[in-house]
């Protein structure tokens, strides 16, 4: 039996708990489908982390709208955000689908993986290795999208993800980055993070 | 693998991807029938979801006739799978859209990630002697000449992401969203 958390009442604005949850939903089919292609079991445990987060958020949000619904009007309105944050639940919980298909070994046919690779981005998680070039860089310094045609979608710090980093966010030793694009950039940027390669641009 | 194999496989996987593509591009549309308090464009996503209805049905028939051995069936499970995943995707994509569908009045927190409220929804059909015919997005600039931004590509049953090398053919049907201004340019360059 899963260990499920008990959600206690926060006062948090419903604009924050419904953004999070769709910008968490969609990240999640990336994260997801990535793990499933190239079969990272971590990047799928990370996502199966994202979806009780979800859930978590689910919740909340539900009874900031209980509270916040004064009247029949404000009810009607509401219950159009509930449906939506419904929908992106579903969407996170889709995600988790294709996570288990890796943590429970089930696995794709490396052919599909081949054949894929010709058609998707690519996606990519890597930790910053103590002696990284990009220790203490801020995301804007490292001009992803020019030099490499990549982009840092999350930071995991600890226990904490920070989803679609601000252009100031630090980054730090122990960090771990999941970024998406071109095949090539990609690689090169994860030699970057693990500290293989020493500068941002040969 | 033998190579009728290695062909039906790749055959499988194109189902897959255009599953993919359509049930990612159904979210998109979805948030911007939302945003844009659009029918047509809610429309379009039940469209799709219909679509991706038939399109997941053919490609389970297609992954089940294939006789592959032991060791290879594992893999096809996992594709099932994804299949199943993306259908998911497609029908919270048309819970989404229902919203619009059903007139619920669009709470403003629905509509914290739009980008202008003026913009407009609009579908442009190319005719044959467009001078888009034939050209790839990067190459027609629409954004630039017509402010107008291309959100699917309707080519007959289906619809497709646009991607910078995406090739625009006649009888296309162009949705795009911008302020009303920049249609009438966007019309004029597909059907002159």
């Amino acid at each position: 039996m899963p260990h499920f958390e008990k959600v206690k009442y926060k006062p948090v604005p419903v604009r924050d708990l419904f953004l999070e949850m769709k910008n968490l939903s969609e990240l999640m089919i990336d994260l997801a489908y990535s793990a499933a292609l190239f079969n990272d079991r971590e990047l799928a445990e990370d996502v199966l982390e994202l979806e009780k987060r979800v859930d978590t958020l689910g919740y909340l949000l539900e009874m900031t709208i209980m509270i916040a619904a004064r009247d029949a009007h404000d009810a009607e309105a509401l219950t159009g955000v509930s449906t939506v944050a419904s929908a992106a639940d579903k969407i996170s919980d889709a995600a988790a689908d294709i996570a288990v298909i890796v943590t429970r070994n089930i696995g794709v046919h490396p052919i599909v993986t081949e054949i894929f690779e010709k058609v998707e981005e690519r996606l990519m998680q890597a930790k910053v290795n103590t002696g990284s070039a990009i220790i203490g860089k801020q995301v804007h310094e490292l001009n992803l999208a020019a030099n490499m045609g990549v982009d840092i979608i999350a930071i995991r710090r600890d226990k904490d993800w920070i989803i679609d980093p601000k252009e100031t966010e630090q980054i730090r030793d122990g960090d771990v980055l999941i970024a998406r694009g071109v095949q090539v950039g990609i690689e090169e940027f994860k030699e970057l993070v693990e500290g293989r390669r020493l500068k941002l641009e040969d | 693998m033998s190579e009728e194999n290695q062909k039906r496989f790749e055959e499988i996987v194109e189902r897959f991807v255009e599953l993919k593509d359509t049930s990612e591009l159904m979210i998109d549309l979805a948030y911007s029938s939302l945003l844009l308090n659009s029918r047509e464009l809610a429309e379009e996503v039940q469209r799709l979801e219909e679509y991706v209805d038939g399109l997941h049905t053919d490609f389970e028939l297609l992954v089940l006739e294939s006789a592959f051995k032991k060791e290879e069936a594992k893999g096809l499970l996992g594709l099932i799978r994804l299949g199943v995943a993306t259908e998911k995707i497609a029908d919270a994509a048309a819970q989404i859209s229902e919203v619009v569908l059903r007139g619920i009045e669009p709470h403003p927190v629905l509509k914290l990630t739009i980008r202008e409220a003026e913009e407009t929804v609009a579908y442009a059909p190319i005719a044959n002697d467009s001078p888009l015919v034939g050209k790839t997005l990067k190459e027609v600039r629409i954004p630039e000449e017509t402010g107008m931004w291309i959100l699917a590509i309707r080519r007959r049953d289906k619809c497709i992401r646009p991607k910078p090398d995406s090739k625009i053919e006649a009888g296309d049907i162009l949705i795009a969203s911008g302020y009303s201004g920049g249609l009438e340019s966007l019309r004029k360059l597909a059907s002159p």
